[in-house]
């Protein structure tokens, strides 16, 4: 075993020119450092909000707020957290069909521009071009006019081009649309087996295709094994019933365990999450000659663990409230799906819902019978998409042109046709450069909705500021969109990032 | 490595000149308490003291709102720039109204000129957080006074200078008449403004009622009536004033109603300003109140020279400053305050019929007490 040391017969050097005691003392000092001016930077804030006489309560969270929603899950919220439950339902609805929508649509761009059609490729240049220089918000207002001032009126009979399937209105859009029923979550755990069962279909027919050379045709087959479980789901699912009495059980667990019981597992599980990531940095070490040399920055690192989960573990003894909202939390998922979950309950896993009009009153009003798009949602929905379909096919096409030429030329030469030389050799190549840009455009797209206040669609900031006008806290309010905005975008980057983690380049 | 390092530092310092320049001057005056204030000592403001005097419970520390104006020599008066007759920016950019007139004879009494106003064009969702941190010294915007707003808000409110009342407003040709009824609205699509007292009236009216409608609040009144001509609102609401002017500018404004007849809720609009700052309450509300007297009296921009040197009785005459016992000095304000307000803008009648009237609107609550209508102010000795 060799180790460079330092030789025992030196003398250490004074504690001031110690190096190991001054990077210590350097971290420490500006890690104190830091929450000391955390700590004064509240505090003035908050003083100051008390000397301008505004108080920071969030009482208007659970008070009632005499307010209408123009759309949602709860357009007359009892509280203003089910007021911002409804806002951000529709923030998601917006952002996750806007991703979808975008990335299809941007991807097909992007190979249009590359495309040897003239017509096709100069088509898309000419909207990437136009549709990128032009401010989003004034986007969305022009989509949104588009649709409250040109498109026809609604009118109580015979509207819609088809009517009975599809109503065009300026009042919105419907379209037939198939809507989950009570047994829907039954018929779901099919589903989801289908889908395990055909993943699994589709490795091992992979398999017998490389170990015997015939064509097993596994796509196929995986897609055949998930028709086969959805299909037998569709009948059998009142045997999924059964389920409901575990979910019954582990609700009635969690009412039952005193909240004591929980915050003193939480507290062991992250002592135990910190000691196993000690355990598991100091395995990573491990050489077959013994324990290497740790660093300093080790020690720092295992040290910081270490306090991390002592950290935590103080937390869930000292606030009861925090173990509470957990537990609550998972009640109510449990108690949900116990309701969802009925031995024996049979129908339809899915029924068709058609768009219809009703008059309630002196104005015909399209019926939420089947599924409507308001100009509000259609405004912001189609600006969004098709401004980040621009950037994104800018991303794409840009990817595409950075794999080299020579995979094109080799899979030309081996007799692929272009469509199959982009499909199999070019994209999964270029999908490696097209990934973190494309996540970026992800984020930028979840926080343009914050426009929708512009045309009135109930997303988070005009149902926040609706709030803040009738109940006078614009700082509470504030912090609610600075919160959910900043966990939205990490958890879309994290996801980002664990995709791209696992298709990047593995150097050797 | 020496070029960079001088373009590097000549790019810092124009990032530092740009971003330092343009600071407002913050005086820092200590008035001694004027008596009546009440006077209860909080916590010291932070930052630049004078400036929309701090302490949201008690004493101003470093002055009212009076001193800081008088020190600036212009007035900072929030409004609308949207509503045709009582806040809107015409063709030549200038600022015309009902309510801009009432910061233009508030600068008119404190500075001597009705001119020196800085006008800053606010939305409804924006105003109260300019008035609390300062950005207006006066929120003169079409603003309801209600009971949140003079509490819960922080703000203060000055006599009504508009009695209004929320109404609604559709198409002839759906049905509906001056004699329609709330009720007439179930399953409609009703859109108004964002951040206003109409929101919440028209909800609890239709939750009363138990009429199911979907409400859409915009930001931006315009395209509320954008929609609502081609039908994708059935119904707007909004104050009656507002709608009267609506209707009265736009071509298609024939076939459209307005209904209830007795409004669904009262709306008194008028001035409001940063709470507990006593000495420029004094000052907004005495404004008001010398207009409504000077229509009492009779006293026009015309002929108030001639009242100053014939004043009809002592009120008048205390009231332009022309005799010894005037009281505008006593409440920090040139002598010759509102001489200066009447002369430079004129008494509320002439205001009314400056801004209102040419929209169809009458007098009706608005009146003076005399006349049978609501304005009535407290003698001015």
């Amino acid at each position: 075993m060799t180790q460079s040391r330092i030789d025992a017969t030196q003398t250490r050097p004074p504690l001031w020119r110690n190096v190991t005691f001054l990077k210590w003392a350097t971290q420490i000092g500006v890690l104190v450092g830091l929450v000391t001016l955390a700590w004064i930077l509240i505090g003035t804030a908050l003083r100051n909000l008390e000397a301008q006489g505004l108080s920071l309560d969030w009482d208007f969270l659970t008070d009632p707020v005499g307010i209408r929603l123009g759309e949602g899950i709860f357009t007359q919220p009892a509280s203003g957290l089910e007021a911002f439950a409804t806002a951000i339902v529709n923030m998601l609805r917006v952002t996750a069909s806007g991703i979808i929508a975008a990335t299809i649509l941007g991807v097909l761009v992007g190979i249009s521009r590359l495309s040897s059609n003239w017509l096709l490729s100069r088509a898309a240049t000419a909207y990437v071009e136009s549709i990128r220089n032009v401010p989003l918000l004034i986007q969305i207002v022009f989509w949104f006019f588009l649709m409250t001032l040109f498109f026809p009126t609604l009118d109580a009979e015979g509207s819609g081009p088809i009517p009975g399937w599809l109503i065009v209105s300026r009042k919105g859009v419907s379209i037939p649309w198939l809507f989950p029923t009570e047994v829907f979550w039954q018929w779901f755990v099919f589903v989801a087996a289908g889908a395990w069962a055909a993943r699994r279909m589709y490795r091992r027919r992979i398999q017998l295709l490389e170990e015997t050379g015939r064509e097993t045709h596994p796509a196929r087959w995986a897609l055949g094994t998930f028709v086969l479980f959805a299909v037998v789901g569709w009948f059998a699912h009142p045997i999924a019933g059964a389920f409901g009495w575990l979910f019954a059980l582990v609700a009635a667990a969690i009412a039952a365990i005193p909240t004591v019981v929980f915050q003193i597992a939480f507290a062991l599980l992250s002592i135990w999450m910190g000691a196993r990531w000690i355990r598991r940095f100091l395995d990573s070490r491990r050489t077959p000659a013994g324990l290497a040399r740790l660093t300093d920055d080790d020690y720092f690192r295992m040290g910081l663990a270490g306090a991390l989960g002592l950290a935590g573990a103080i937390v869930f003894m000292v606030l009861p409230q925090l173990t509470s909202l957990i537990t609550d939390v998972g009640h109510f998922v449990f108690a949900f799906l116990d309701q969802k979950f009925d031995f024996l309950r049979t129908g339809s896993p899915l029924r068709l819902g058609r768009p219809s009009i009703v008059v309630p009153g002196k104005f015909p009003q399209i019926g939420d019978t089947g599924m409507t798009m308001t100009p509000n949602f259609f405004g912001l929905w189609v600006g969004v998409t098709l401004y980040t379909a621009a950037f994104i096919a800018e991303i794409v096409r840009g990817g595409i042109l950075a794999v080299p030429k020579g995979q094109t030329e080799a899979g030309l030469s081996l007799g692929l046709k272009r469509s199959q030389v982009l499909r199999m050799i070019v994209l999964p190549q270029a999908f490696r450069i097209i990934l973190p840009p494309m996540g970026n455009q992800y984020l930028n797209l979840a926080k343009n909705t914050s426009l929708g206040i512009a045309i009135a669609f109930a997303e988070l900031v005009q149902v926040g500021q609706t709030l803040f006008n009738q109940t006078g806290d614009t700082i509470q309010v504030f912090l609610i969109w600075m919160g959910f905005y900043l966990s939205v975008s990490l958890i879309l980057s994290s996801i980002v990032n664990w995709y791209n983690r696992r298709v990047k380049l593995v150097e050797r | 490595m020496g070029k960079k390092l001088t373009l590097l530092t000549a790019v810092f310092a124009l990032v530092v000149a740009a971003c330092g320049g343009g600071a407002e001057e913050t005086t820092t005056t200590t008035a001694a308490p004027e008596p009546g204030q009440t006077t209860t000592t909080a916590a010291p403001a932070p930052g630049g003291g004078g400036d929309a005097g701090a302490g949201g419970g008690g004493a101003q520390e470093g002055g009212s709102l009076l001193d800081t104006v008088i020190a600036r020599g212009t007035l900072n008066c929030g409004v609308n720039e949207t509503l045709a007759g009582f806040g809107f920016k015409d063709e030549s950019g200038q600022f015309v109204g009902f309510d801009v007139d009432l910061c233009r004879a508030v600068a008119a009494a404190v500075l001597g000129d009705a001119n020196a106003v800085k006008f800053e064009p606010l939305t409804a969702a924006a105003r109260f957080e300019a008035v609390n941190s300062g950005l207006v010294d006066l929120l003169s915007r079409n603003t309801t006074w209600t009971q949140s707003r003079d509490t819960d808000l922080g703000l203060d409110f000055g006599p009504t200078t508009y009695y209004d009342g929320q109404q609604l407003m559709a198409k002839a040709a759906d049905g509906f008449s001056a004699s329609s009824t709330l009720n007439d609205i179930a399953g409609a699509v009703v859109c108004t403004n964002a951040g206003t007292t109409t929101e919440k009236n028209i909800t609890e009216a239709s939750d009363a009622l138990g009429l199911n409608i979907t409400l859409q609040t915009y930001e931006d009144f315009n395209i509320v009536m954008e929609n609502f001509k081609s039908g994708a609102c059935d119904v707007v609401t909004t104050d009656g004033s507002g709608l009267v002017s609506r209707k009265a500018t736009d071509p298609a404004g024939g076939e459209w109603v307005i209904f209830p007849e007795v409004p669904i809720s009262k709306e008194p609009l008028g001035p409001a300003w940063k709470q507990n700052d006593s000495v420029w309450g004094d000052v907004v509300r005495w404004t008001v109140y010398a207009m409504i007297i000077a229509e009492e009296k009779g006293i026009t921009s015309a002929n108030v020279d001639q009242m100053v040197a014939n004043p009809p009785d002592g009120e008048a005459s205390r009231l332009l400053g022309a005799s010894e016992d005037e009281i505008q000095t006593k409440m920090g304000l040139p002598a010759d305050a509102f001489y200066q307000v009447i002369k430079q803008v004129g008494n509320y009648g002439e205001v009314f019929d400056r801004h209102l009237t040419p929209l169809g609107l009458n007098r009706g609550l608005n009146a003076l007490w005399s006349d049978g209508g609501l304005l009535y102010a407290p003698p001015a000795r």
